[in-house]
């Protein structure tokens, strides 16, 4: 079952981050945006981590981190958002909804990979 | 591998902004000071024969203007329908026409007096620098902003290309209205300073040709692959333009006016409502070893509202700052 779930509406973002965490022998699901993400997680109870873009059509990463822990009230998985954004007001969003970490993309494996360390997942 | 970007570590960087120009002027007389008018006000002048005109005007597609003379062609009837067919083949294209005597379009017949802008003589070329800076030169861009966006471009340039060398054109500004290449994006840019898009342009087989040289199994060899790179292409500058220049304004900026995007396809032009001339950057990158060679055009036009006095540079809280793609753990 998997453990990482990675949001992005960039089909390149998706397969990438995917593909570096599969290689590092990290089971992984993908999703195409927040709407599609929350889906994933009301299916897959062994989700550990989400990575997940902010912005996205359909829903955006913020309004479905604040709905992971709010309406489906998971509060155990850890939230890393890896976006184009660095806006400190975006940022303060992101902590009061509940993520874990921030990452500024372009993307580094080797970032993602500390995360999950970090985060014991 | 960038070859660029030590530049703008110099404090003096100065992004000198040009424009082409195509001159259709056969006159002995007049060559040394259009040649000299043109080196001292930025223009890159671009002469044809008169044969290989039209093709000239397909290919080159990032023009400011063109000059014209009222003696161009072997006859008055010549003159005309160069003119006219210019106009009718791109009708977004300024034509100023310069006349022996006056300074003004007085006196052309009413049937090829609609082609050309204004007029200038030779005896008097401040009226074509007073022309010049209301077609082409007509908005300020704050030397920052170009710099800026040169720095970010070829930043994000690098990081989803890094086996290729990159280089840049000075950048300039256009009045086309045609579309490079196959594939484009485009995405808003609001702000209190600015409205506007941002918009990418490049060809498909070139990029699928580059991407097949690199060692990415994730990634598919079709169309959809140069879609979604643009894409995420796109997706890292306008965050990096926003991140550096907006930040918070947009969501307070209240302005909802919006006007119509026409795009038309089988003559492969955009409008976007406004004859405001274009700010253009042109990125080559190159792959050293096999030659192959990706050209990305990057245009901004600020078609809802354009005030460069307000511009400025966001400042972030330096202790804060995280760079790009390291953990920030909350």
């Amino acid at each position: 079952m998997a453990e990482i779930l990675v949001v992005d509406d960039s089909s390149l973002v998706r397969d990438e981050v995917a593909a570096f965490l599969t290689r590092s022998g990290l089971d992984v699901v993908t999703a195409v945006d927040g709407k599609d993400g929350l889906s994933k997680i009301q299916g897959d109870s062994n989700i550990k981590l989400v990575i997940s873009d902010v912005n996205m059509p359909n829903m955006d990463g913020l309004t479905m981190v604040e709905k992971i822990r709010g309406e489906l009230g998971k509060k155990q998985i850890n939230i890393i958002m890896l976006t184009t954004e660095s806006n400190p007001s975006m940022k303060e969003r992101g902590k009061a909804a509940g993520i874990n970490g921030w990452i500024v993309k372009p993307f580094k494996g080797e970032a993602v990979l500390e995360s999950i360390k970090k985060l014991a997942v | 591998m960038n070859k660029n970007l030590n530049k703008f570590d110099n404090k003096d960087f100065a992004a000198t902004l040009v424009s082409k120009v195509l001159v259709l002027d056969e006159s002995v007389e007049h060559q040394d000071a259009i040649k000299q008018f043109c080196e001292d006000n930025n223009l890159i002048a671009l002469k044809v024969r008169k044969n290989r005109l039209m093709s000239v005007l397909q290919t080159n597609i990032d023009l400011g203007a063109i000059l014209y003379s009222e003696n161009y062609g072997g006859s008055t009837k010549e003159n005309v329908e160069i003119a006219l067919k210019i106009h009718a083949f791109r009708p977004e294209l300024p034509i100023i026409i310069r006349r022996e005597n006056e300074a003004t379009l007085d006196g052309l017949s009413e049937i090829i007096s609609p082609a050309f802008c204004a007029a200038y003589s030779a005896s008097d070329m401040g009226t074509l620098r007073q022309l010049i800076d209301e077609y082409i030169f007509s908005l300020v861009y704050p030397n920052a902003l170009l710099r800026g966006i040169l720095e970010v471009t070829e930043t994000v340039l690098a990081s989803q290309f890094r086996e290729l060398t990159i280089s840049w054109d000075t950048p300039f500004i256009v009045r086309d209205r045609v579309i490079f290449g196959e594939v484009f994006s485009l995405i808003p840019l609001v702000s209190n300073w600015c409205r506007g898009y941002m918009m990418l342009q490049t060809e498909e087989e070139p990029i699928l040709d580059v991407l097949g040289l690199f060692n990415r199994p994730y990634v598919d060899s079709n169309f959809r692959a140069v879609n979604s790179l643009l894409g995420e292409i796109t997706n890292l500058i306008w965050g990096s333009f926003k991140n550096r220049y907006i930040g918070d304004v947009a969501a307070s900026f209240g302005s909802q006016v919006q006007v119509p995007l026409v795009v038309n396809h089988k003559h492969k032009y955009i409008s976007f409502g406004t004859e405001n001339p274009q700010l253009c950057f042109l990125y080559t990158l190159v792959d050293e070893k096999s030659g192959q060679t990706v050209k990305l055009y990057q245009r901004f036009i600020f078609n809802l509202s354009w005030s460069p006095e307000d511009f400025k540079e966001i400042i972030h809280d330096v202790e804060a700052f995280v760079d790009s793609g390291e953990l920030e753990l909350f």
